[in-house]
């Protein structure tokens, strides 16, 4: 039997049970909360991590992040679940099923966003492209997700440059969130073969026009970046420590690739306030949560006025 | 606390606009841990459940015969499972980045269990490496490439490796070193070389500090596992055995092994 069409079936019976979403918060314009739920470097760890694997042994596993989603979206509401990168390589299961099963249980679990990590390119842009296909063929009642970059140039690869979005916005009651992702530089982790037809830009500069697109254009409440640049490189390439200080307007960084824990996010200074930065390890051992709550009425001039989150 | 008048009263009070609309920082962001204490989600777990048995019922799949198996070796002899997984390294590096890859070193620590006699299955690599380490290629100098040796031998006895010959001489005070490449040719100390590792050694595990320092390092993202089963395929495939490499990649006296083992050795 072929496996696609296993998932998809099992897929078709499963959205049965699926429960709707819960609306939260009065729609009054730009007054609003939202929380995101991230992953990074999840790493086809389907499965949690067995015995001799030191402090994060027993921990992880699809089916109970799952569970943990479902509850805090009938809890909260206003919920956004991404994923910064690098769901590809690590274990049989990605050898097996070649990233299909991964995406289309990130569809299942009701994922919004995701970005391109360098392993996701593993195989190469064609088997990107088939796990991404098998992912939107699944019946289910979730939407499938998008995947967002903003700085690799997908010109010479057709067939991603079609699932792949510079950005993309949310709309939430009294709250419009945009969302953009940028990507690690091929050198020394991705083989010429397997990016074929996709150049890597600056991030910092390919962010700045998004940006300024989704503040000024796109009147966005909130700016999250889903990087996979990795946390500090110290100077040595693009990270997600610095980069608030070259480009403003970004509320939150999700951020993978370094597979750093992080026990809460970091506070960056930047030209507009602050960004939050935040990494949850690695294998899906950990889930990441960042509460914004937005005020009708607050100024970026007076964003030291800080409103504490209810919670 | 709540500061919303305050938030409100403000930009009249500063004279600025109240189209911007800004977030506010929120009071907390957390670490939520995945664990057994979260009941699994049944939808997810009715998808996985027959996917994790195909997995497991792959690891009974033969792999390739090993007639005389393959061992880490006893105290004073040399690993030649260890020098087996070092070549499968070398070649696996070589079709990653399309260039020749002169040396390759792994960690006997990381090889957790033998190869026996007989019929391998996919289960027995997965003994053999459960890591998910993955092969790395970093560039070297000859020079360093022999100080990498030199720290494997002083810290065990001599890592794991493809495409050189190590000769210890001298005494346990005063050892003296001699690598060449395989073909028993001089290493030159300044040329660059291209050397696969795994990540775990790179990233300083077992401490090699000289790896460290290596540089353009490209990582795979090939497990070694991966390029073991791979390895073990084609052989399988071609209805070839896996034999053991031959030994004389590292020659220590005994009296400059024990020394090593007793912690009381130098170069
Ligand atoms: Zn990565």
């Amino acid at each position: 039997m072929d496996r696609r069409t296993f998932l998809a079936a099992l897929g078709a019976t499963a959205a049965a049970t699926q429960l709707p979403l819960q609306a939260a918060a009065e729609p009054v314009q730009g007054s609003g909360r939202i929380t995101l739920l991230h992953t990074n470097d999840t790493h086809s760890r389907i499965e949690p991590f067995g015995p001799g694997n030191g402090a994060i042994s027993g921990l992880g596993g699809v089916t109970r992040r799952a569970t943990l989603i479902k509850q805090l979206r009938q809890q909260l509401g206003s919920v956004l679940l991404l994923d910064a990168g690098d769901t590809f390589q690590g274990t049989p299961y990605f050898n097996r099923y070649k990233g299909r099963l991964d995406y289309q249980l990130m569809r299942m679990m009701g994922y919004d966003a995701g970005t391109l990590g360098n392993h996701d390119f593993d195989n190469g842009v064609g088997p990107l492209v088939e796990a991404l296909e098998a992912m939107e063929q699944l019946q289910h009642a979730n939407a499938p997700f998008a995947l967002l970059n903003c700085n690799y140039d997908f010109k010479g690869a057709p067939a991603l440059a079609k699932r792949v979005r510079p950005y993309q916005v949310k709309t939430f009651p009294g709250l419009r969130v945009g969302l953009t992702g940028v990507g690690v530089a091929f050198a020394g982790l991705v083989s010429d073969k397997n990016h074929e037809g996709i150049t890597w830009r600056d991030p910092y500069e390919s962010l700045k026009p998004v940006v300024k697109h989704l503040r000024e254009v796109e009147k966005v409440d909130l700016v999250v970046l889903l990087s996979h640049l990795g946390y500090n490189l110290n100077g040595t390439a693009p990270d997600d420590l610095r980069l608030p200080g070259a480009v403003a307007g970004i509320d939150a960084i999700i951020g993978g690739h370094s597979h750093t824990f992080l026990e809460a996010p970091t506070k960056v200074p930047q030209a507009q306030g602050e960004t939050l930065v935040f990494q949850v390890g690695f294998g899906g051992v950990n889930l990441g949560r960042m509460d914004f709550a937005v005020a009708k009425g607050t100024v970026r001039a007076a964003s030291g006025s800080a409103l504490p989150v209810l919670a | 606390m709540n500061l919303k008048p305050f938030s409100l009263l403000l930009p009249a009070l500063l004279g600025l606009s109240l189209a911007a609309q800004t977030p506010v920082p929120p009071a907390k962001g957390v670490v939520l841990p995945v664990n057994a204490a979260i009941p699994e989600d049944p939808e997810i777990q009715k998808v996985i459940a027959p996917l994790a048995a195909e997995i497991k019922a792959t690891f009974d799949l033969p792999l390739v015969k090993a007639p005389q198996g393959l061992f880490r070796g006893r105290r004073g002899e040399e690993n030649l499972l260890g020098y087996w997984v070092a070549d499968a390294m070398r070649l696996a590096a070589q079709g990653a980045i399309n260039a020749p890859v002169r040396f390759a070193i792994t960690n006997a620590g990381g090889l957790r269990s033998n190869l026996r006699a007989g019929q391998l299955k996919v289960a027995d690599i997965f003994e053999l490496m459960p890591f998910e380490n993955e092969l790395v290629v970093v560039e070297l100098t000859g020079a360093e490439l022999i100080q990498v040796v030199s720290e494997g031998i002083a810290r065990r006895g001599g890592e794991p490796c493809s495409g050189i010959i190590a000769r210890v001489e001298g005494s346990p005070e005063k050892g003296i070193l001699t690598v060449t490449w395989a073909d028993g040719s001089l290493i030159d100390p300044k040329a660059t070389v291209k050397v696969a590792t795994s990540d775990y050694l790179y990233g300083g595990g077992d401490s090699i500090p000289t790896l460290k320092t290596g540089r353009k390092p490209f990582t795979t993202g090939i497990t070694l596992r991966q390029l073991l089963l791979d390895q073990c395929g084609v052989l399988g495939k071609a209805n070839q055995d896996l034999l053991p490499p031959a030994p004389g990649r590292y020659s220590i006296p005994v009296p400059i092994q024990e020394a090593i083992r007793d912690k009381k050795f130098k170069f």
